[in-house]
């Protein structure tokens, strides 16, 4: 029994090496996995626990990384996942079952990572007086992730009873992790830089007596509290256990939720969106940006220009810190600027928006609300992480509001040259990279100009934010510049471009034709 | 014998040409309240043109087109809400499932949720589309995609319908029950038009028929004035050309065994 499912455990692992298109993924988690693991042991054998905001450093950072690894089998989509639902078709006894599982859990990256995790805190411990409790604290505390990210597992297969459900778990398992990085990463810097003790100790005193940080606090106790807190591990241990084993019996018992019942009656993100022109094709919009792999390469390629982008400012000499504010800006430029080209990703499916009676307007604003609700909070989460990292006095404010006047700005410049410089795109069902054959020199001409006349909008704001650099009070006023830039460029495009569409719409479907 | 109904889709002067060739030369159509209009002609004789100039999809070089008395290039919003269009060859969104495309194109002609959600069920039972809502438009058949794509048509109740080959790939039972739809539609006030190949089809369900030959109308009229005492097919023929008397290819006569 237990070896059947280890069996499918190391299948589906080495499936994931297969080559195709999931392996470019399977290299790239690794390499993050790896990373994560390196860096664990590079900071347990640097970290002093002497110092006491270093004992609390290690607190956050290991609670950090013990959500973000309990939550990473879900990250990689459910299909994978072996949830103890799906093996309530075959008569197997739940508490065997139960235990195969909790050992298959063990096997891949999360367990691997747990278990690295737990040898950091044994080695930031090592040759002091509570080496010993340090040793058991990180067995029970890597028991927990374990068991823990197979409720997580077990719960999760629960509601992701449709495609959107998935995704939506999927997506939040990724984000969490993302946090959660960040967050230790943002912890080791403010420990290195030495400053505000006094929050991280109150910090690392909540999350010490919480669940989650309880183990990780145990070899900084004097002896009566880590033996109170090896004892409280082993209770919580023996509760995950126990319960776990009532759970996979609960799930073999119980029918598998009906997976059809919501999709026959839903209409996904129609539901959600007003029953009005511009938000159906906000709905349509967001449900292409989701699914269509032209969107989705874009998607994919986003996060990477900022990184080259800071690679080659990096090579050329330039300081690190202030480098951090490079990201943002330049992921929200190009986020606005690609839908300079959006009707010709429709094709001739536009006529369906040429013969109805709507405003133009309303086919305009539609499409920019995808890369809206992908880009600003993209922005609100990161700026103040790259702002902080930057250690530039006050660019806070500035950072904000010029990411989103950058984005709004290239939105509303889109607007218009989606309308009036359409030129030829991939098809519909065609592959990310995939061009067509007549791309001409209209192409050069529409992405260029819409590529400057955003930055050339936004100009006011960009240099004021540069003279914040000498002084610091001009942030403010560049934050306040680029998000009225932005708004007024987007409300502007959105009716300029919206009478454009009405009045060239005939000569888009003769272009989209064409190709 | 009561007044004739009124004219409800008027066609004038319409040209259109593509670099040199004239691909519409002055064509008018008048097309009454209530009759189901056929539009044939042979392969490339200008119907598609025509037809999405009728329905604001292609500008016109010359010509205007008046639908219940709003004109399709100077009053276009108030023109297409009176329209419901499905044009040949165009895609649809096909990542949406037969039942947002539907949704999709009611709310864009200004309906509500709830009218929208009914409208579609009703539709999609009269086209026997029911079990297939779900899906995603782009695991459709071509037929299923014309049938979709007329539910989409009428889901605003129109008082005009323009559809350019809607039968085409579509079987016989669903096809009956579009023209059962159909004929039901036009006998409640509402107007079609349509082009076809299938002149068998075009007899036994329109009333009148305009007969278009490289970008020229030949024959315009009720269907018994057009086909004048004989079978549709004989006098489209007739009016397309006519038989070429199959010479130079005495080869295919001889076999070689």
């Amino acid at each position: 029994m237990v070896d059947h499912v280890l069996r499918l455990k190391l299948a589906l692992l080495a499936s994931a090496f297969r080559p195709g298109p999931a392996l470019a993924r399977t290299i790239l988690t690794l390499a993050l996995a790896a990373a994560v693991g390196v860096g664990i042991i590079v900071l347990a054998l640097a970290v002093d626990v002497a110092l006491p905001a270093h004992r609390a450093g290690i607190v956050i950072v290991a609670s950090a990384l013990s959500v973000a690894i309990a939550v990473a089998p879900l990250s990689a989509g459910l299909g994978s996942a072996l949830e103890p639902g799906r093996f309530a078709p075959y008569p197997l006894d739940p508490r065997r079952l139960a235990v195969s599982l909790g050992i298959a859990g063990a096997i891949g990256l999360p367990g691997a990572l747990a278990v690295v995790l737990g040898s950091g805190l044994v080695i930031a411990w090592a040759a002091t007086s509570t080496t010993g409790g340090a040793v058991v604290a990180a067995v029970l505390a890597a028991a927990a992730i374990i068991l823990s990210s197979q409720y997580l597992v077990a719960v999760a297969g629960q509601l992701a009873v449709s495609t959107m459900a998935r995704r939506l778990v999927t997506t939040v398992a990724r984000v969490v992790i993302g946090v959660a990085i960040a967050a230790a990463i943002t912890t080791v810097l403010i420990v290195l830089e030495g400053r505000e003790g006094e929050a991280l100790s109150a910090i690392a005193t909540v999350l010490g007596n919480s669940p989650v940080g309880l183990l990780w606090a145990a070899p900084a106790s004097d002896l009566a509290a880590l033996i109170a807190r090896v004892l409280g591990g082993l209770v919580m241990v023996g509760v995950l256990a126990w319960g776990w084993g009532w759970m996979v019996a609960r799930l073999l018992e119980t029918p598998l939720r009906s997976r059809a019942v919501t999709s026959t009656t839903g209409l996904g993100w129609f539901d959600l969106a007003p029953a009005t022109p511009g938000g159906v094709i906000a709905a349509r919009s967001l449900l292409y940006w989701t699914s269509d792999s032209r969107y989705r390469a874009v998607l994919i390629a986003l996060p990477v220009a900022p990184v080259i982008m800071m690679l080659a400012f990096a090579a050329a000499g330039a300081p690190l810190p202030p480098l951090w504010l490079v990201p943002l800006p330049v992921l929200a430029l190009f986020l606005g600027w690609f839908s300079h080209n959006d009707v010709a990703y429709d094709h001739t499916a536009v006529w369906v928006h040429v013969t109805a009676p709507l405003p133009g307007a309303a086919d305009r604003w539609g499409r920019c609300v995808p890369p809206i609700l992908l880009g600003i909070p993209l922005i609100v989460v990161f700026a103040p992480l790259f702002a902080t990292w930057s250690g530039v006095e006050g660019a806070l404010p500035a950072l904000l509001g010029v990411s989103a006047g950058l984005l709004l700005t290239g939105l509303g410049v889109s607007s218009v040259t989606s309308a009036l410089g359409a030129y030829p795109a991939a098809r519909p069902g065609a592959g990310p990279f995939d061009q067509p054959p007549t791309l001409g020199a209209r192409a050069g001409w529409a992405q260029s100009l819409s590529l400057l006349a955003t930055i050339g909008f936004m100009a006011p704001a960009l240099i004021i934010a540069g003279w914040g650099f000498s002084q610091p009070e001009w942030f403010t006023v560049a934050g306040i510049a680029g998000v009225a830039t932005g708004v007024g460029m987007l409300l502007l495009g959105i009716v300029v471009g919206g009478r454009a569409f009405r009045a060239r719409a005939p000569e888009l479907l003769t272009l989209v034709m064409r190709t | 014998m009561a007044a004739p109904a009124p004219v409800v889709l008027d066609v004038v002067g319409v040209r259109k040409s593509f670099g040199g060739a004239v691909a519409v030369d002055d064509v008018s159509l008048s097309v009454r309240r209530g009759s189901i209009f056929g539009f044939v002609g042979p392969n490339g004789a200008g119907k598609t043109t025509t037809l999405s100039i009728i329905t604001g999809l292609l500008r016109p070089d010359a010509g205007t087109i008046t639908v219940g008395g709003a004109d399709v290039w100077n009053a276009p919003s108030e023109a297409k809400s009176k329209l419901g269009v499905l044009p040949d060859r165009m895609r649809l969104f096909d990542r949406l499932t037969g039942a947002q495309m539907l949704y999709y194109s009611a709310v864009l002609h200004g309906l509500d949720r709830a009218t929208a959600r009914t409208r579609s069920d009703d539709l999609a039972l009269a086209l026997g589309l029911d079990g297939s809502l779900d899906r995603p438009v782009r695991d459709y058949s071509i037929g299923m995609i014309k049938k979709i794509s007329l539910a989409a048509a009428m889901i605003h109740s129109p008082s005009v319908l323009v559809l350019d080959e809607p039968f085409e790939s579509v079987d016989p039972v669903s096809t009956s029950q579009a023209v059962d739809l159909l004929t039901r539609f036009a006998a409640a006030g509402g107007t079609v038009v349509l082009s076809s190949h299938n002149m068998d089809l075009v007899e036994r369900v329109c009333d009148s028929v305009a007969v278009i030959v490289d970008g020229r109308i030949l024959a315009s009229g009720s269907l018994d004035e057009v086909r004048a005492g004989r079978r549709l097919e004989e006098r489209f023929v007739e009016l397309a050309g006519g038989r070429v008397a199959v010479e130079g290819l005495e080869w295919l006569t001889t076999f070689s065994d």
